[in-house]
């Protein structure tokens, strides 16, 4: 029904996609997977017409039910697309906390598709809007008909995103990695959601998506994109279990899976180690001596053989909330402890969202935290290093400076700026702070270059930017600042994210080689399990605040004691 | 209902700060009221009882008092340099509740003019998308932000008065008189304040629309299949006027408090000229009061701007 003829898409002189064909029929869904640049998105765009201007199709053609949507050569029909799209073919994007307008109410937006396409009366449209809320499993319809998007969750925002899409039935729905921004559990109900609603309403629908497994669990057939081309098209699980091309084979060995052992690492470890880490098989006995200890700190040897970095003892982090109105009648927390006059006279009350958390981490450890979003987990970690003051409780330190990784390397580094100052940024604020440790300039300097080495950056680099970079150097670079004081303990909050899972694969064992030279302690956040068991030798799981159980990682994954563990292990 | 309490305390605090320093301000100043007023007929015996008359003789302390609570109770005081009659003084509620519908309307029309000509101009600015229109509305904004207010008067005088006479320049029409015959000519002069107040607006918005047309939402407006005209008034605009609405806040409690030259270019009789000439002549209750009124403006013009702000974007007051 849907045919992607030898299509090449170009920008200026640069071709995004190159010769792609793509066909589906009704009631298919064909997955199309491939790593950030592949030209995937920009296939689905073009073929919505929405991508930009700029985007030129050089060859091929786009065929919807045998009318030719676009053409080489010739400019987007925008008044042809206009008929087309939201009534005969939708879009559901990434995005859900960006993709509806602010400013709009919910149901308006959505009412919007039929105003443009229906002739139907106000109170028609509404009828058909809340029918439409209710199908796609948004409970309270007449409520989130009447919110603006701020007020609904990302799971919400979402279903309203596919209610939009899917209200006039049409032909085709474009999925443009609908579930990469929602927690684990709400991306699986959205995947049931677009299943269910391709089997009721029989559209074809386009599924793009970087998560090969994600692809597996929903789609029919699936296209993997490298560089602009389809390298390889086939029905699903013919291109798992015999991957022809070399390139499929790697990004499925690249996502972290729980198949795949630790062993690896382990084996590392058990090899002699050169340079000046001689004693690391030693240190490591002994690690594995004290975090099996830890379950019975009792035990009079542990406590010698290795005291922890980090001591967490009943920590509770808030936030200052400024909604407390003075007058009003509200003189109790949540916790329902009365409020202090100076709470009520400031108008603010402690909103907790930590609260008891109670660990240790290790010398050469890493002990992972998983939670989903809003649990608490970055408050927790800002909390250990300082950056929020709004604690009760407990955090000592038994390492000089930890430092922070933090999820995304295109924000968090300064753009105007060289990596070399970059990298020697923490040694000048080190020395400010502790004149004893001044650093010459030349000294500086050879650090950052040494530090270059270490992360597995050229020396090149040294006077780059951070836009010359790409998201996996970038997150090197942040790496490299992070460990150029030679912290022994580092918080890596979602290190690998933001980045391919080919990359997220160098990152994480970048990591574990850093890890294993300089006998560094992790708190490794993530919201990723799979990822969490790879790097992680214990795991705690952390639910509205709480730590609810923590553990080594094979004990938690082989014998969860918390239903919520189950379901965290069971979604992923 | 908690924001509105807080807003008004700061309201009446900042006031009452403003008014200390205009207060005092004016005795620091040198230069002796009597003298000036009573000039070559001063003798020891008129100096001494006009003196009396003023309150000059207490102390600054008292005098602030008593202003205050003249003020407090609606009488703002009597003018030191106008006059009702020849034995009587003028007060100044009087005297300027004779000049402010001048100045009011004169805003009045000039935001009106900015409005509805630089909301139109800044998105058809953003939706042509053609280059020579993008270039040309560049150089003549640019131009027209350029021009100092004075000779922008003095230009539309010439043009629409004295070549088109569409207004006999100088024959300022009263508004008791006649209120459409007013009107018409506060037009020419709110055309000059408004001009390059429509530049700068129309630049603004589409500054700040350019930055919106990229966003994620609006791709999905046009994936509904929305006309791009459509996104842009639908969509894009309510969301882009954030900024926008802020510097037109700033204009409108420029222009209410007052647009001096405009008002000296076009001889109308409002709070602009009001202040220069009781600055001049030391008038000072006459300046006190106007000082409270421009900062009385200003604060609210900017609390009118914090509730358009939370009409537009939901977001702030679900915070």
């Amino acid at each position: 029904m849907i045919k992607i003829e030898d299509l090449s898409v170009a920008f200026g002189e640069t071709e995004a996609v190159r010769h792609v064909n793509l066909d589906l029929v009704e009631g298919e869904i064909l997955g199309v997977v491939g790593e950030s640049g592949s030209g995937k998105s920009v296939t689905a765009l073009t073929l919505m017409g929405l991508a930009a201007d700029t985007a030129r199709v050089t060859t091929g053609r786009i065929l919807f039910d045998g009318v030719t949507l676009r053409e080489a050569g010739s400019p987007c029909d925008k008044r042809l697309y206009r008929s087309y799209q939201g009534a005969r073919m939708s879009m559901v994007f990434q995005e859900p906390m960006t993709s509806l307008n602010p400013t709009q109410r919910a149901g308006r937006q959505v009412e919007e598709t039929l105003r443009l396409h229906t002739g139907l009366a106000a109170a028609e449209r509404k009828e058909k809007v809340l029918e439409a809320f209710r199908a796609v499993g948004l409970r309270e319809p007449e409520k989130v008909y009447a919110s603006y998007p701020h007020q609904l969750s990302g799971g919400m925002r979402q279903r309203v995103m596919i209610a939009m899409a899917v209200i006039l039935e049409p032909e085709l729905i474009v999925a443009d990695e609908p579930t990469t921004a929602l927690d684990v559990t709400i991306q699986n109900q959205i995947i049931e959601l677009l299943r269910k609603i391709n089997e009721t309403q029989k559209n074809a629908m386009l599924f793009i998506t970087h998560d090969l497994n994600l692809a597996r669990r929903l789609c029919h057939r699936v296209a993997v994109m490298k560089d602009g081309r389809v390298v390889e098209q086939g029905p699903v699980e013919e291109i798992f279990r015999n991957p022809k091309e070399e390139y499929t084979r790697r990004l499925i060995e690249a996502v972290p899976s729980r198949m795949e052992r630790r062993k690896d690492i382990r084996e590392v470890f058990q090899e002699p180690v050169k340079g000046d880490f001689r004693n690391t098989k030693e240190e490591y006995t002994k690690r594995k001596v004290a975090v099996s200890g830890a379950e019975e700190r009792t035990s009079q040897e542990s406590a010698q053989s290795a005291a922890p970095v980090l001591e967490v003892r009943n920590l509770s982090v808030y936030y200052q909330d400024g909604n407390v109105s003075f007058l009003s009648g509200d003189r109790k927390n949540w916790q329902g402890e009365r409020l202090s006059l100076r709470e009520r006279l400031s108008g603010t009350k402690k909103e907790w969202v930590v609260s008891g958390a109670d660990f240790e981490i290790y010398p050469g450890e890493s002990l992972g935290l998983v939670g989903e979003s809003g649990c608490g987990k970055t408050s927790l970690s800002k909390a250990i290093l300082g950056m929020n003051c709004h604690i009760q409780g407990e955090i000592r330190h038994h390492s000089i400076r930890p430092q922070m990784i933090f999820q995304d390397p295109y924000s968090s580094l300064n753009p105007t700026k060289t990596i070399g100052w970059l990298l020697q940024e923490p040694l000048r604020a080190a020395g400010a702070l502790d004149k004893s440790r001044a650093m010459t300039k030349g000294d500086m300097v050879a650090a950052a270059y040494d530090m270059l080495r270490k992360v597995g950056l050229e020396e090149s680099y040294f006077s780059r930017r951070p836009s010359q970079l790409s998201g996996g150097q970038r997150q090197r670079v942040s790496i490299g600042q992070a460990l150029i004081t030679s912290p022994g303990f580092l918080v890596a909050d979602e290190p690998v994210s933001a980045l391919d899972v080919t990359i997220q694969a160098q990152i994480m064992e970048l990591l574990q080689r850093l890890q294993q030279e300089m006998r560094l302690a992790y708190l490794f956040i993530s919201h990723d399990i799979n990822v969490v068991y790879r790097m992680c030798d214990r795991i705690m799981v952390m639910k509205e605040g709480r730590i609810i159980e923590i553990g080594e990682t094979e004990e938690i994954f082989e014998h969860p004691r918390e239903d919520y563990t189950k379901l965290l292990l069971r979604e992923s | 209902m908690k924001y509105l309490g807080k807003k008004t305390i700061t309201l009446i605090m900042t006031l009452f700060l403003v008014s200390v320093a205009a207060f005092l301000a004016f005795q620091i100043i040198p230069g002796d009221v009597v003298m000036s007023i009573l000039g070559t007929e001063a003798t020891p015996e008129r100096e001494e009882q006009l003196r009396e008359e003023l309150g000059l003789g207490d102390p600054p302390a008292v005098r602030y008092l008593n202003w205050m609570t003249g003020v407090l109770k609606g009488d703002l005081g009597v003018s030191y340099r106008y006059s009702k009659n020849m034995n009587e003084m003028m007060p100044v509620a009087e005297l300027i509740g004779d000049k402010l519908p001048v100045t009011l309307w004169l805003a009045a029309v000039s935001l009106a003019l900015i409005v509805l000509v630089s909301i139109p101009l800044g998105v058809l600015w953003v939706r042509s998308g053609s280059r020579v229109l993008d270039a040309a509305l560049g150089v003549i904004t640019q131009a027209t932000m350029a021009v100092p207010s004075f000779f922008l008067g003095i230009l539309v005088t010439f043009v629409f008065g004295i070549i088109l006479k569409f207004f006999a320049p100088g024959g300022y029409i009263s508004y008791q008189e006649d209120f459409s015959g007013f009107l018409g000519y506060l037009l020419f002069p709110a055309l000059s304040i408004a001009l390059p107040k429509i530049a700068m607006t129309a630049r603004f918005l589409r500054n700040s629309m350019l930055t919106e047309v990229g966003t994620d939402y609006v791709r999905t407006a046009y994936s509904k299949g929305c006309t791009k005209r459509r996104v842009m008034y639908v969509h894009v605009l309510r969301n882009a006027m954030m900024p926008v609405v802020t510097f037109l806040g700033m204009i409108v409690a420029e222009i209410v408090a007052g647009s001096i030259v405009i008002e000296q270019v076009f001889s109308l009789p409002g709070i602009g000229r009001l202040l220069i000439s009781a600055i001049s002549t030391r008038d000072f209750p006459v300046v006190q009061i106007l000082i409270l009124y421009i900062t009385f403006v200003v604060i609210f013009v900017y609390f009118l701007v914090d509730i358009l702000y939370r009409v537009i974007d939901p977001r702030i007051s679900g915070k």
